[in-house]
């Protein structure tokens, strides 16, 4: 700023002292974000979001890995919310953490700019990390990966047993080969929804207004009309990921018949009766308003705490039963000056002999053995949290009937959602067919916005 | 912009004087002038070079010229963003004056529970940002929330509120509304600075409630109306909290306001660069209003008024 | 009109004005017409019917904080829990420090109250009643801090502070406001300046011939004239700090050192939300200042005599 006059400046000059001895007052504290630059131990940080149980749990995680390898301290970061602008803002200013979750897609961006550890070259050393999930991994190029998802997740058909049993009706198959066909689950949804006056939709006098009991919960969110895509033997884009698929009659039955359900057989709350930040799936189910639900496998950690009699199924079919796994990502930046223990680290943070969240159905493992191994699948399931039919519901649907999330796959994928959200929130108000959204909105998707895929397998 | 000096009209100022209040002005202003150019000038220099270049956080910037203002022109999202924000804007800024105005006339009677009632007005304002969005996500569910219950019993019809296209914005409007709390206060403090001789003259000419309002309160509120008006439109063209909180910025980008949208391009998409064109093309259309209402605040807004009419 | 409440008229006015002498206060005649009984019942059916409008979200909360989280979402809402959840506060309290978080909240606010009013009201008084060359430039310049959204400017703020090491302290949150709030106390500044704006330059004038300074005048005069301007100030500061989410966030990193906005944000996090916990302890934490504001309001006195000059 200028000063006008001689003295104005002498003033300013005063001032602007002052000023310095308030940054002064700064330096004091101590630069906690530099990290490992103190001598005497490697200090590592570990940025995470989630609930306080999630803070506690991986707080006791970092704990005890300080613990079993003294002289590495792990300072937790814990941020329940806007993640990204603070995740934006240290990358920014380089002061990213060693480790921290992180969506997907900024991955990628941040790996191909080099700011992340690429952990191919550790799949040798460490078996554990070679050998997960095949799509849980997230490859930027030919042997080049930023590592894989945090942990594992598959979406569910979860239901209340009480409902079941108070319509008489047989609940949802635990098996992928008996799973529903689309039809019996629409049917299904049917007995299972009754007005005030105990009246189902198929029923003179039924009152769409004043439903007590919805049959099922399903949204149109994309985690579920994928696995349906998939069920049909297509995806949201072709193989290429270079041209929608979302136009072809099979995408347009996918959709229409999600909408019908809310619309045109009322047996499932639309997403205004249910409102945005809807209340948990296992509220829903508890208070009977729907008795079953389309969620994701994460939901037991809630379903498992309450006195719930619940299930869990596999979702209904149309051809093949597909479910879609997902989950965010945990990444290491390169900057980080202790890249070891960084790795270490990493392997330890989803280990389910060493953090709780896995026991307590919260996360899914991501090695293959907890899938397939008897002695490694009853490490995180043989509990209270996990139900009997968990075995095939999840754990072999899993192997054996699922696909990876598009949202984790495709690139340019943040462009993509800015055109796909809004279209499918017009299906969602119910008043427009599917197929009048979803011809316009592929053939905007195919002029120019769908740029491939990351691979697959960058093995 | 502003006003003038106060006018010494009686009183010639003595060169002394006119010294010393150079250099007071200029110490007293000094912290704000300093915090200025020390914390605010600095970010803002930054943003507007950011604004000309294609920088991707975690990717080199690259200089692009005005190539992102270029590429805002033909945005569809930028000016959804920019008459939705418009629109909320038209709806929010006089509802709350008008209604924190009435609502501070009342409240300053001389009335039993002035003191209740005034807490009982500045209440919704104070539920914080996070529990009060949730609360109205309930209120405006059209299944079970509490309008449509109401409208309901009182066998009006329905609206689906925050989930129909039509609707979305005028129910934030509605909500935001309810927040008139602050701008009430502002209100409630001006009316103690009114003098109450005034009053009394009025009412010795004759003049009755409505001319005591006229000649004496409303005069001597125009600048607090002005702030309100002024800080009203620089603050709700950010509007930005209901559309992160409560609807993402749908259905079908219906609350895709203007600050919602700048914020995912710089914090989701790390689009930098963009981000700051966009905040700087907001920048000037909040300062051309701005500038145009403190021209026209010289028609209108009283200053230092000794003996207000 | 009660004219009876006592004018909150300077205590020490400085330097006594010339031929300014209020005249007698005496009742105001009433109007005629509807009687005063009348005129304040009608008064007071408009406030009760707005009032429970106002209340209809504070009552919400209450409500919610006090119920399961089944209860929460019955259909159609109850509004009676069955039974009192009272076990939400205990838990929601304990689940984090936050007797902890109350006390860097305190200490924040502390700072940031006392800065941001005397270095607003400072540079308001020089915007305002103080003559010197480009102060309207500056003035409207000081007013082009807020227009610009914070979004963009966060990211330079942020690198600003990294590299002063002031990260994971309570600096970067208190510091400027010792600067008159650099960037959003700018609105303190006007509307400060707004206040002084009408108070009559005539008392400055009396106090200058009578040898006074600027800052003798700044507060011999005219704060004693800004009593409510000046409770607002307080109120919206403390406010402001105390639901400031986004700050906090980005700035402090141990959570020793996190405040009560964050803390509520830990049960509404990315993907889970535990709702009677979020409602009972929101309710905890909003209950001090809806008592600051209804201790504060009662400087908003009808009355304040400006000596009135050519009255």
């Amino acid at each position: 700023m200028s000063a006008p006059t001689p003295i104005g400046r002498r003033r300013l000059l005063q001032l602007a002292a002052l000023g310095g001895v308030a940054g002064l007052a700064g330096c004091g504290g101590k630069g906690l974000d530099s990290s490992g630059s103190d001598a005497e131990g490697k200090q590592l940080q570990f940025m995470f979001w989630g609930s306080t149980a999630e803070q506690k749990a991986i707080a006791k995680m970092l704990a005890d890995f300080e613990k079993e390898r003294s002289g590495t301290t792990v300072k937790p970061v814990y941020t329940p919310a806007d993640y990204d602008t603070k995740l934006n803002a240290l990358v920014a200013s380089n002061r990213q953490p060693d480790l921290c979750y992180m969506q997907s897609p900024m991955g990628y961006r941040l790996a191909e700019q080099g700011k992340l550890v690429n952990l191919y070259p550790y799949f040798d050393k460490y078996p554990d990390l070679a050998n997960r999930l095949p799509g849980a991994y997230f490859w930027w190029d030919k042997g080049k990966t930023y590592g894989t998802q945090s942990a594992n997740e598959i979406m569910s058909l979860w239901y209340s047993k009480a409902a079941f049993a108070d319509a008489g009706v047989s609940p949802p198959p635990a098996e992928a080969e008996q799973a529903w066909s689309w039809d019996t689950f629409v049917e299904t949804a049917y007995k299972l929804t009754v007005d005030q006056n105990g009246k189902h939709p198929d029923e003179d006098g039924f009152d769409p207004k004043r439903i007590r009991q919805y049959g099922a919960s399903a949204g149109l969110g994309a985690t579920v009309w994928q696995p349906l895509l998939l069920s049909r033997g297509i995806n949201f884009t072709d193989e290429a990921a270079t041209r929608s698929m979302l136009d072809t009659p099979e995408a347009i039955k996918v959709f229409q018949d999600l909408a019908d359900l809310m619309f045109e057989h009322r047996v499932a709350p639309t997403p205004a009766q249910l409102g945005n930040n809807a209340p948990s799936t296992t509220v829903q189910l508890k208070t009977r308003r729907v008795a079953m639900v389309i969620d994701g496998q994460w939901t037991l950690l809630d379903l498992s705490q309450g006195d719930l009699d619940f299930g869990m199924g596999v979702l209904p079919k149309y051809e093949k039963p597909m479910t879609i796994t997902l989950g965010g990502a945990t990444a290491i930046f390169s900057s980080t000056k202790h890249e070891q223990e960084a790795v270490e680290l990493y392997l330890y943070h989803d280990n389910p002999t060493k953090v709780d969240l896995f026991a307590s159905g919260l996360w899914m493992p991501l090695e293959k053995r907890y899938y397939t191994d008897q002695a490694d699948i009853d490490v995180w399931t043989k509990n209270d949290a996990h139900p009997p039919e968990y075995r095939t519901a999840a754990i072999d649907y899993t192997m054996k009937n699922s696909a990876p999330y598009f949202y984790q796959k495709l690139r340019n994928i943040e462009a993509i959602d800015k055109v796909l959200t809004p279209a499918i929130e017009v299906i969602q108000q119910g008043r427009t067919p599917a197929a009048e959204v979803l011809k316009p909105l592929a053939a905007k998707l195919n002029g120019g916005l769908l740029r491939g895929a990351y691979p697959t397998d960058g093995t | 912009m502003a006003t003038g000096p106060p006018a010494g009209r009686r009183w010639r100022r003595s060169p002394d004087l006119a010294q010393s209040e150079r250099r007071w002005g200029l110490l007293l202003a000094a912290p704000a002038i300093l915090g200025f150019g020390i914390f605010t000038i600095g970010p803002m220099v930054a943003s507007l070079v950011f604004s000309l270049t294609d920088w991707r956080i975690g990717a080199p910037a690259r200089f692009v010229g005005l190539g992102n203002y270029d590429r805002l022109a033909n945005d569809p999202l930028f000016w959804k963003s920019l008459n939705v924000t418009t629109y909320y804007t038209l709806g929010v800024v006089p509802l709350t004056l008008l209604i924190g105005f009435v609502v501070a006339l009342l409240v300053n009677q001389g009335i039993r529970g002035k003191s209740f009632w005034r807490t009982v007005y500045y209440l919704p304002t104070l539920v914080p940002a996070v529990a009060s969005s949730v609360l109205w996500i309930w209120i405006f569910n059209p299944d079970f929330g509490l309008l449509n219950s109401l409208l309901r019993q009182g066998g009006l019809p329905t609206s689906s509120w925050i989930y129909g296209e039509r609707t979305a914005v005028p129910s934030l409007i509605i909500m935001s509304t309810w927040g008139f709390g602050n701008a009430m206060v502002i209100f409630l403090a001006g009316l103690q600075g009114v003098p109450r001789h005034l009053y009394e003259a009025v009412a010795i000419d004759g003049g009755g409630t409505w001319a005591r309002f006229r000649h004496v309160t409303l005069p001597f509120l125009t600048p607090v109306i002005f702030y309100n008006l002024v800080t009203g439109v620089i603050g709700t063209f950010q509007v930005f909290n209901q559309a992160y909180v409560m609807t993402r910025g749908g259905p079908n980008n219906a609350t895709q306001f203007y600050l919602y949208y700048l914020y995912t391009k710089a914090f989701t998409d790390s689009e930098i660069g963009y981000a700051s064109a966009l905040a700087w093309v907001l920048f000037v259309i909040v300062l051309v209003i701005t500038v145009l209402l403190f021209r026209n605040a010289r028609r209108w807004v009283y200053y230092e008024i000794g003996g207000a009419r | 009109m009660n004219p009876v409440e006592a004018p909150a008229a300077p205590a020490s006015a400085g330097p006594e004005p010339p031929r300014t002498r209020a005249p007698r206060r005496r009742q105001a005649p009433r109007p005629v017409g509807l009687g005063q009984v009348g005129r304040r019942s009608v008064i007071w059916i408009v406030l009760t019917a707005g009032g429970l409008l106002m209340l209809l979200p504070f009552l919400w909360l209450v409500r919610s904080a006090l119920m399961t989280d089944n209860q929460i979402f019955v259909s159609p809402p109850e509004w009676i829990p069955r039974p009192f959840a009272w076990s939400n506060f205990a838990e929601a309290l304990t689940a984090q420090p936050f007797a902890r978080y109350f006390l860097n909240t305190m200490i924040i606010e502390v700072i940031v109250v006392t800065g941001t009013v005397i270095t607003c009201a400072l540079a308001a008084f020089s915007f305002s009643r103080l003559r010197w060359r480009g102060r309207n430039l500056i003035f409207g310049l000081l007013l082009t801090g807020v227009m610009l959204p914070y979004a963009v400017t966060l990211i330079p703020t942020f690198v600003m502070w990294g590299s002063i090491g002031a990260l994971d302290t309570f600096v970067p949150l208190t510091v400027p406001a010792w600067f008159a709030g650099a960037g959003g106390g700018v609105f303190n500044i006007f509307l400060f300046r707004q206040f002084f704006l009408s108070i009559p330059y005539e008392l400055d004038e009396a106090a200058y011939i009578d040898g006074a300074t600027p800052w003798k005048v700044f507060w011999g005069v005219i704060m004693p004239l800004s009593k409510p301007v000046v409770v607002v100030v307080v109120i919206f500061t403390f406010i402001g700090v105390w639901n400031d989410f986004l700050g906090p966030l980005l700035y402090l990193t141990s959570d020793s050192k996190f405040t009560l906005a964050l803390g509520l944000a830990g049960f509404q996090s990315t993907y889970t939300a535990q709702w009677g916990y979020l409602m009972a302890a929101s309710l905890v934490v909003i209950l001090p200042i809806i008592g600051i504001f209804f201790v504060l309001q009662r400087y908003f006195v009808e009355g304040v005599t400006l000596t009135g000059v050519k009255g």
